[in-house]
């Protein structure tokens, strides 16, 4: 059991450009998905939130309930299935309707599960919310929609900050399973690269540091965000004090 | 004269008790109306009945003589009657001046400098136009209530109902929201105020309800239902009082 870090060396050199290229891929995904998943996820946890109220005519009461219906069913399909296997199972059912390539089907499976985590995310975000300020909207004649827009959903999103940038890192690693539908992101690569030099635990030694430096950068970028928001509600306070 | 608001046989069962059983009143312009009783006599619930935060099991509650339970548009007659809660709920990813300015703008439909001149004028009529740039989250509980008030005030409503405006607050802070309702009542705005605090009732009100296990028992002039009750149940009410 040893690491022979010259065969690290020689392995990084040569295959440079592919992990590289696979990073690059990576990255993308992560972002793009986790981006896609955060609107998917408000939008679904929004609609999760929905009260059907005593004074809905009866259309209102019937679209409510098929929305409630039909988001309930995706985020218990998507959370309740591995990604590797929604990703198979979406790029070959929908190929010989659009025609796509596998990155096409990769971008939008990962949206879609994490639209389904970040859709919960929120939804948790908004019960968090005191109910009353909901009763102040609505005591005012604000519609739902509009207390969720502009008192609501603000909140809920800033309380889940914390779990919201979570999913990034979850899925700067979760991209790895993407490899099935044949992307070419860094686990796809370096299976390409161990399988050629059957150097597997050097070639995996880099892999594994590459994932945790990625992870590990995002995760500072997060915490400096986080940090930011509650400096924000600081610098408030100092006013106060010093308007006294 | 025509009520602006009449309440007729107003009946609220909740899952495992009746609340309300049968609660008949009527509220005519400039009239303040104090309700007074035990906690869980359904005072609250009358008044968050006539808000339709809680939906009737059964009666009527007609605004200028038309039953609310039969309106199309509920928000804008919930715009027209304001309510101050126990608990404030202002809206709190918002400032002073926003939260008074959010409702104008979106259930009134004014366009925004006059709301924000109409915010100025309300929130210096309850003594808090220093503070309009500040975070809500950030004030005394004295100062939210005199928020919340401006707030409401801001929607030009016929009626206001404050459900227990003080009960949330120390000793202390009660007299200066306290002061801010006297003087709207001195302005000749139309309310009925759920409360505890006998003296402030007696001084304001044209009438006291006073009720008890969900039906009105007594209501008159202030000075007779405080100082000279007819029944049995007002007066064991009343000594409790002056016992504390």
């Amino acid at each position: 059991m040893k690491i022979d870090f010259t065969t690290v060396w020689t392995i990084l050199q040569r295959n440079l450009s592919f992990f590289i290229a696979g990073v690059k891929w990576t990255c993308l995904f992560a972002f793009v998905g986790t981006l896609i998943g955060f609107i998917i996820g408000v939008v679904v946890g929004g609609i999760r939130a929905v009260n059907i109220e005593h004074t809905d005519r009866p259309f209102v009461r019937f679209v409510k309930k098929v929305l409630l219906l039909i988001t309930r069913f995706y985020v218990w399909v998507f959370r309740g299935t591995p990604m590797m296997v929604q990703a198979v199972f979406i790029y070959y059912l929908f190929k010989p309707v659009f025609q796509w390539n596998s990155h096409s089907a990769g971008m939008v499976v990962i949206s879609l599960n994490t639209g389904a985590y970040m859709a919960e995310i929120i939804r948790s975000g908004i019960q968090s919310i005191d109910g009353g300020q909901l009763e102040a909207c609505k005591s005012i004649g604000m519609s739902f929609f509009q207390s969720l827009v502009y008192v609501i959903m603000p909140q809920a999103i800033k309380n889940a900050f914390p779990s919201i940038g979570n999913e990034f890192v979850v899925n700067i690693k979760d991209t790895s399973v993407l490899n099935v539908i044949a992307i070419t992101e860094l686990y796809f690569q370096t299976v390409s690269i161990a399988g050629s030099n059957f150097k597997y635990i050097e070639t995996y030694f880099i892999t594994a540091c590459v994932y945790l430096f990625l992870t590990t950068v995002a995760t500072t970028v997060l915490n400096y965000v986080e940090k930011k928001l509650d400096v924000a509600e600081n610098s408030n306070r100092k006013m106060i004090v010093e308007s006294h | 004269m025509d009520a602006i608001l009449e309440v007729r046989d107003l009946k609220k069962d909740f899952i495992s008790e009746k609340v309300l059983k049968g609660v008949s009143f009527a509220i005519h312009k400039n009239e303040k109306i104090a309700i007074i009783g035990t906690s869980g006599c359904g005072k609250s619930t009358t008044l968050r009945c006539i808000n339709l935060l809680e939906y009737p099991t059964s009666g009527e509650i007609l605004f200028h003589g038309k039953n609310i339970l039969e309106m199309d548009n509920i928000n804008q007659y919930r715009a027209s009657v304001g309510m101050v809660f126990q608990n404030f709920n202002l809206f709190n990813n918002l400032t002073v001046l926003e939260n008074c300015v959010l409702g104008q703008m979106k259930v009134l439909k004014r366009p925004r400098e006059q709301a924000v001149e109409e915010a100025k004028k309300q929130l210096s009529k309850v003594g808090m136009l220093n503070y309009i740039s500040q975070p809500v989250t950030k004030l005394s509980g004295g100062q939210k209530q005199r928020v919340a008030i401006a707030r409401t005030l801001c929607m030009s409503p016929e009626v206001i109902l404050f459900d227990e405006p003080t009960s949330a607050l120390d000793p202390e802070m009660t007299g200066e929201v306290l002061e801010v309702i006297k003087q709207l009542a001195k302005d000749g705005m139309t309310m009925i105020i759920v409360t505890h605090e006998m003296k402030f009732a007696e001084g304001v009100a044209d009438k006291v309800l006073f009720m008890d296990q969900g039906v009105i028992v007594e209501q008159g002039k202030p000075e007779e239902i405080l100082e000279n009750p007819k029944e049995e149940r007002t007066r064991q009410f009343l000594r409790r009082f002056i016992e504390k």
